[in-house]
């Protein structure tokens, strides 16, 4: 492979952050000069910078999973800033992996994981900044193929043109075969047609090129239909069965940056079945299943041990609902002491949050916490199927507070379906008793310390949820409520903050698109749109022109309504979870009745373990 | 119930005060190299390397007794990214004596080759910390093309700092050189109270004019106490 690093190294002096491009960190695997020249190569990509990729669980599962298998190797790559991708144009550098500075249009297939719905301009900044053609139709036989994963793979169709071929779910088991798949056609002087066509064969895998559109959704039953009998009309989502039983460490690397995420992370449970309707890792990531209490303290001790990290994270969508996270923690608690070292939770429950949490969470230090009522009133949050109270609310701060924290932030969303002004203003009033409750339990000398705040997002529909078919509320609409919600805090030390709800369009329009979208997306790209989600790079004019220019009601789109018995854009991907159960759950929802979580009650029917013959592991009883 | 009823006496454990603390009795003075790509690294970059090294090493490591534990652990003088270092140093403080040969062996093997350790010594607890006892610093950069005349420092060079203009006078900082041999340009400067002069500011004020001169590295060779120890 070409090595880049001679070019590269010359630009160095004049970027920002030179160390996302260095590489030779602590723990980066290299590939040997001797090995098989016909090894498939695979350059793993995050779309964006070095800070936020390096820290993403995903790639280094990936990374670690293809090398661990005979026959192919895998590298890593990142976006650079957007004033380095110009100077990259400018002196003829295309866009190259870490390990081996190699470009990454010299690999035989390059992977990139999709994040959320506003990175899919650099999903394209990525391809044209490394050379290669942005549609999958374009691009030759010699060239990569180019495979998606991640969470936007849940409806795949704004991508579809893009992408050779997609993995659905998750990639312990489906990356190393699809790398092979392609391997093995290469090595047997397959065309890459019929690559693709092996693909399609592969469970969990989407080949969009095998599908066309359909006139009659409704009798078909899907918008899309394959033209290859090797393509399944439905594509389920893979399962990787080993999870529980496998170890919660694996190599990773030690980057030398600051990264968002900068410590190990040990993965303690997978999936959640709280069953919150607005929710897609909800939906996605099941079943639950948990590492037990033994293999997680290993795992942590082993880690730290091989990593020198300073801190370490039990990471999952819900941690305080392992059954065995009490052992875990004070046997952790245990086993660090006097060592300098943290263990953190990245979510924490607003009724698993007592008092014995709050002593045991943070160890010596106090910084905020954060709970995430998400609705200001219980109607709205049996709506949601929040499963949370107000008492819980003010157990948690209670708690918290006399365990000596000072800070508190509390998420909520506006514009969740059924919202009224009442449950609006009702969020001020939740955070403005929330203040009272902390007050009353903090010392007086040590009340001017305490903050409450409340953080607003607008709500975004996701595919595969029971709000999938809800449409969002108009802009000027959120303002307006957010304009109540000030208004109605009349507390000067309970502060609102807001996000900009400029985005919200495009992830609305993202998530729940069709393959018009496509369109839509590369021209965004191609009229400068690209790292979205970073507020000062966010171009609003250029997605509004190209959706003109594709003659898109990109507002509309946003705001429309699905009725229960249409044909959803993503009705040929199956994340397990049935249609049937989230039509149920969305009527329960208008009905404010709430469901139980199947972890810690009987099965609630969601059909995800009948349709991939899988189940829940527990390590034990949850209560 | 809450699984998590009995976390109060857990939480007693946790918090007990630990009997018999070790003291942070052992300074062990570590010397290092930072070179090859690491050079682009800032100092922040290789002071949290080289405290995840120490971990991995599996030193025993005095920690702090404040708000927020953390190692005990002191950086020599910072050097800017892009300008690497062939006698680098850290102070870390141990609890029980660990023979420097087999700190420096399992530091060695727990750092990456880029940040290489040189040696290990135990110092005086009380000896100045490794940020102050140097003032010296030797540079030398190796460049690539033919000189046109004499190297010659300008009487100031103008920096910004903080979004304001400083001015900053050479013969304050500049102890000893340019001294030119070969490809080589040597200079010492002596850190002042109120601030440094980065050796890349000074190397490229020398270099104005001299459009056939590419700088492929600038290294601290050395770091010493005093001037008159130089050798030119």
């Amino acid at each position: 492979m070409t090595d880049l690093w001679p070019q590269l190294s010359l630009l160095l002096p004049r970027v920002a952050r030179p160390v996302r491009y260095i590489n030779h960190e602590y723990g980066a695997v290299h590939r040997y000069d001797t090995d098989d020249p016909t090894d498939a190569s695979f350059c793993m990509v995050y779309p964006d910078t070095y800070e936020l990729g390096q820290a993403n669980q995903a790639i280094r599962i990936l990374v670690n999973a293809v090398n661990a298998t005979e026959g192919m190797w895998a590298e890593r790559a990142f976006l650079p800033d957007p004033e380095f991708a110009d100077l990259m144009r400018e002196e003829g550098l295309p866009l190259f992996s870490l390990e081996s500075c190699a470009p990454l249009s010299e690999f035989t297939c390059v992977g990139i994981t999709l994040p959320h719905e506003l990175a899919a301009t650099n999903v394209l900044e990525t391809l044209d900044l490394a050379g290669i053609p942005l549609r999958a139709s374009e691009r030759g036989e010699a060239e990569p193929f180019v495979m998606a994963g991640g969470p936007c793979t849940y409806n795949p169709e704004p991508y579809a043109p893009f992408f050779d071929c997609m993995c659905i779910g998750e990639g312990e088991e489906a990356m190393p075969e699809t790398v092979a798949c392609i391997r093995d056609g290469r090595r047997a002087g397959k065309s890459r047609q019929e690559i693709l066509v092996d693909l399609a064969r592969i469970p969990g895998t989407y080949v969009p090129s095998l599908y066309e559109p359909v006139e009659n959704p409704a009798e078909v039953g899907a918008m899309v239909r394959p033209i290859h009998e090797a393509a399944p009309a439905v594509v389920h989502k893979r399962v990787w069965e080993g999870f529980a039983e496998s170890s919660g460490w694996e190599p990773c690397i030690v980057p030398f940056a600051d990264l968002v995420h900068d410590r190990l992370n040990v993965e303690i449970l997978r999936g959640c079945a709280r069953g919150c309707r607005f929710c897609q890792a909800g939906m996605t990531y099941r079943p639950v299943r948990e590492r037990s209490a033994e293999n997680i303290v290993q795992s942590v001790l082993t880690g730290l041990k091989e990593t020198g990290y300073d801190e370490v994270s039990l990471t999952s969508l819900s941690t305080t609902d392992h059954s065995q996270i009490e052992q875990i923690l004070s046997r952790l608690g245990t086993e660090l002491s006097g060592t300098g070292i943290r263990v953190s939770i990245p979510s924490q429950r607003l009724d698993s949050f007592g008092v014995g949490m709050a002593k045991l969470v943070a160890g010596e230090k106090r910084s905020g916490l954060t709970f995430a009522p998400e609705a200001g009133t219980q109607r709205l949050r049996d709506v949601i199927n929040k499963n949370v109270t107000e008492d819980d609310l003010f157990n948690a701060i209670e708690a918290a507070f006399k365990a000596g924290w000072r800070r508190c932030k509390l998420y909520f969303m506006i514009g969740l379906p059924t919202e009224t002004d009442e449950d609006v203003k009702g969020i001020a009033s939740l955070v403005q008793r929330a203040y009272d409750c902390a007050r009353e339990v903090t010392p007086p000398d040590q009340r001017g310390r305490i903050q409450i705040g409340a953080s607003c997002a607008l709500f975004v529909p996701k595919a595969q949820t029971p709000f999938q078919w809800c449409g969002q509320i108009p802009p000027e609409e959120a303002l307006r409520r957010v304009n109540l919600l000030r208004n109605s805090v009349k507390y000067k030390q309970v502060r609102i903050n807001w996000h900009d709800p400029a985005t919200s369009f495009v992830e609305a329009l993202m998530s729940r698109g069709g393959r018009e979208c496509a369109d839509l997306l590369q021209g965004a790209w191609e009229r400068g749109s690209r790292f979205d989600a970073w507020t000062e790079h966010f171009r609003e004019d250029a997605w509004r022109e190209s959706a003109a220019a594709c003659g898109l009601d990109v507002d509309a789109a946003a705001q429309r309504s699905f009725e229960l018995r249409e044909v959803l854009p993503w009705q040929h991907i199956s994340c397990g979870v049935s249609l049937g159960y989230l039509r149920a759950e969305y009527r329960r929802a208008l009905e404010g009745q709430t469901t139980p979580d199947c972890t810690f009650e009987s099965c609630t029917g969601c059909g995800l373990c009948q349709d991939l013959n899988t189940d829940i592991y527990i390590q034990e009883a949850r209560s | 119930m809450s699984p998590l009823q009995n976390t109060e006496k857990l939480y007693a454990i946790l918090q007990a005060p630990r009997k018999n603390q070790p003291q942070d009795s052992f300074r062990l003075r570590v010397c290092f190299a930072k070179r090859g790509r690491a050079v682009m690294l800032s100092h922040l970059e290789v002071a949290h390397a080289l405290e995840r090294a120490v971990r991995r090493a599996g030193l025993p490591y005095a920690i702090t007794q404040g708000f927020s534990p953390h190692m005990k652990i002191a950086f020599g003088a910072a050097l800017p990214v892009g300008i690497g270092g062939e006698r680098e140093l850290f102070d870390v403080f141990l609890t029980s004596y660990i023979p420097p040969e087999e700190a420096h062996l399992a530091l060695r093997d727990a750092s990456v080759p880029d940040l290489f350790i040189v040696s290990c010594e135990y110092i005086e607890r009380s000896a100045p910390a490794a940020s102050n006892a140097y003032p010296v610093s030797l540079y030398e950069a190796r460049i690539d093309g033919q000189l046109e005349g004499p190297l010659m420092p300008p009487p100031f060079i103008t920096v910004v700092r903080k979004g304001k203009e400083k001015v900053l006078q050479v013969p304050d900082y500049l102890v000893a050189g340019p001294k030119v041999e070969g490809d080589s340009i040597q200079f010492a400067l002596l850190a002042r109270q109120e601030g440094s002069m980065r050796p890349d500011a000074l190397l490229n004020a020398m270099l104005e004019g001299e459009s056939n001169i590419r700088v492929r590295s600038l290294t601290r060779i050395h770091q010493l106490s005093d001037p008159y120890a130089l050798p030119f």
